[in-house]
């Protein structure tokens, strides 16, 4: 089998929560384009619709339903009713997540409240799926090698900290340890890797305005969603079956520094030998 | 029974390499004022560099302790050897290794020449193993020793134009993990200190440079020198008789940021 064949998800299913826009709805597509069957995921049915017609028009078969991943009945229900669609579920990704209410507050001005949503939304969630997912992929893998990946989305944001960014940081660097944790338990029956997307505006001019374009990226731009979906296929493909616990950062350079400004580059010559 | 923690050198010898430099300097000075002997090296390279080291020296003799100022070449095998020997001829034995040795450089890759590549690997990574294998021998032989390597953020992280010196640091950082390992149950530990941005260091060559960073920064200035003292002093000390293998930054929040 070449290594193009490997990249390949022919009959496939992956679930993709926070699907319904930006990078979850890029790596639905993606997934679908080498060869998976999708269920999208996320709590608004109108986006979610929208990402099934784009799924479906790679020929591949989708099921679109909505799930707040906060709540765990609702995420056993769409796991449960993926089942009853596909009756398998090689691949999931916990996409799920974002800012949420009190984003960007200094520690005294975050409520008991928006701390609980925050790490909810971009922790628990991810639990609460994986929890859901994992008795079905440690029953597909006692017949096969792996039973099933898990694709965990995290951030920069996991591994370095931000002015007054509380609650998202402390969330995605969770889920970095929770995926590793996953790792030492399950392995090799199930593989449980994560992305770290660096800035990704979705096509918002708000957000791009806001990280100026990306002038202090590396190299000079923000990211597109689209740019994610590639390193998504690996990720659930035979093309990364030996990889386990692993961050993949993509983000135009910016964790390659970040101790200095972007464009720091000095000049220092040698001293003159005697 | 509390543990008091003894941080005094007294009675302890030290040797510094790179004292010229203002984190090796620091070092120096941070040593004897804790109480140890302190031998100073820096580079041949210019007269300044001999000044300087004097007047290290000079400050180490006002405190009440004994030591010498020496130029050597860090990257010379003989020259080390010959510099270690001499610790112990004349301070009686050798207890702590600083490696402060530090050749700023900084270009773009295509015009590194192979000389100049070369001579940052030699001084600021090669250097350091001289050193430790030199320091080394005495510190396994009397069952103790304690060895502090100044390192920079620039071994864990990348910098425009910095390729070369950026490869020595992170040389330097895994060095120190490999035989922390290697040296763990010989009474010797061996650890590194990751400076920040510090006032007075050759990689930030020109003004501008500095205003950049002293905005970009969490603490919004350059660290000072001085600001390594105390942790030389404890990780040279009894008090860090378990800790090995470590790297402790001193970078104002620097590694924080994304």
């Amino acid at each position: 089998m070449g290594v193009l064949d490997k990249l390949r998800l022919d009959d496939v299913t992956a679930i993709v929560t926070g699907a319904g826009r930006g990078l979850g709805r890029a790596m639905a597509v993606a997934l679908a384009d080498a060869g998976a069957d999708i269920v999208v995921t996320a709590r608004t049915q109108a986006q979610i619709d929208e990402t099934a017609e784009l799924v479906r028009k790679t020929g591949r078969k989708c099921l679109a339903v909505t799930c707040d991943v906060t709540d765990s009945a609702s995420v056993q229900a769409m796991v449960d009713a993926s089942l009853a669609e596909f009756g398998r579920i090689e691949i999931l990704v916990n996409n799920a997540g974002g800012a949420t209410d009190g984003f960007g507050n200094s520690l005294e001005a975050i409520t008991d409240q928006q701390w609980r949503v925050g790490i909810d939304t971009n922790l628990t969630g991810a639990m609460y799926c994986s929890r859901a997912v994992i008795p079905h992929m440690m029953d597909r893998a006692d017949t096969q090698a792996a039973g099933g990946k898990i694709i965990n989305v995290t951030s920069g944001f996991g591994l370095r900290a931000g002015r007054n960014n509380f609650i998202y940081t402390s969330a995605k660097a969770g889920l970095i340890n929770f995926t590793r944790s996953i790792t030492m338990t399950y392995a090799p029956a199930i593989q449980a890797n994560l992305i770290a997307p660096g800035l990704f505006p979705h096509d918002d001019p708000a957000m791009t305005e806001w990280w100026r374009g990306g002038k202090f990226v590396p190299m000079g731009r923000l990211g597109a969603d689209e740019e994610l979906g590639p390193l998504c296929v690996f990720l659930a493909s035979d093309a990364s079956s030996h990889m386990n616990g692993q961050i993949l950062v993509l983000d135009g350079g910016g964790l390659a520094g970040g101790h200095a400004p972007t464009g720091f580059a000095p000049v220092v010559e040698l001293e003159a030998e005697p | 029974m509390t543990f008091r923690p003894d941080f005094s050198l007294g009675g302890k010898s030290a040797l510094v390499i790179g004292a010229s430099t203002p984190l090796g300097r620091a070092a120096a000075v941070a040593l004897a004022e804790a109480g140890a002997n302190v031998a100073v090296a820096t580079s041949t390279r210019s007269p300044r560099e001999e000044v300087s080291a004097n007047s290290c020296a000079n400050e180490i003799w006002a405190l009440n302790r004994k030591g010498f100022a020496q130029a050597i070449d860090a990257a010379d095998e003989s020259n080390v050897e010959a510099l270690v020997r001499r610790v112990a001829d004349e301070l009686g034995q050798l207890d702590i290794l600083v490696n402060a040795q530090d050749l700023a450089f900084a270009k773009p890759l295509g015009q590194i020449s192979l000389a100049e590549w070369r001579r940052v690997l030699d001084v600021n990574l090669t250097g350091v193993y001289l050193a430790c294998r030199a320091a080394g021998q005495r510190m396994l032989a009397q069952g103790n020793g304690r060895i502090v390597t100044i390192t920079s953020v620039l071994g864990e992280r990348g910098m425009a134009n910095g390729s070369a010196y950026c490869a020595a640091q992170a040389g330097v950082l895994n060095m120190t993990r490999a035989l922390a390992l290697e040296w763990a149950r010989s009474g010797t530990t061996v650890n590194a200190i990751g400076a920040g941005w510090t006032e007075g260091m050759g990689i930030l060559a020109d003004g501008e440079a500095r205003q950049q960073l002293e905005r970009y920064l969490p603490y919004k200035r350059l660290a000072k020198p001085d600001e390594i003292a105390g942790a030389v002093v404890y990780l040279a000390s009894d008090a860090a008789d378990y800790l090995t293998g470590q790297v402790i930054w001193i970078e104002g929040g620097a590694l924080s940021h994304v």
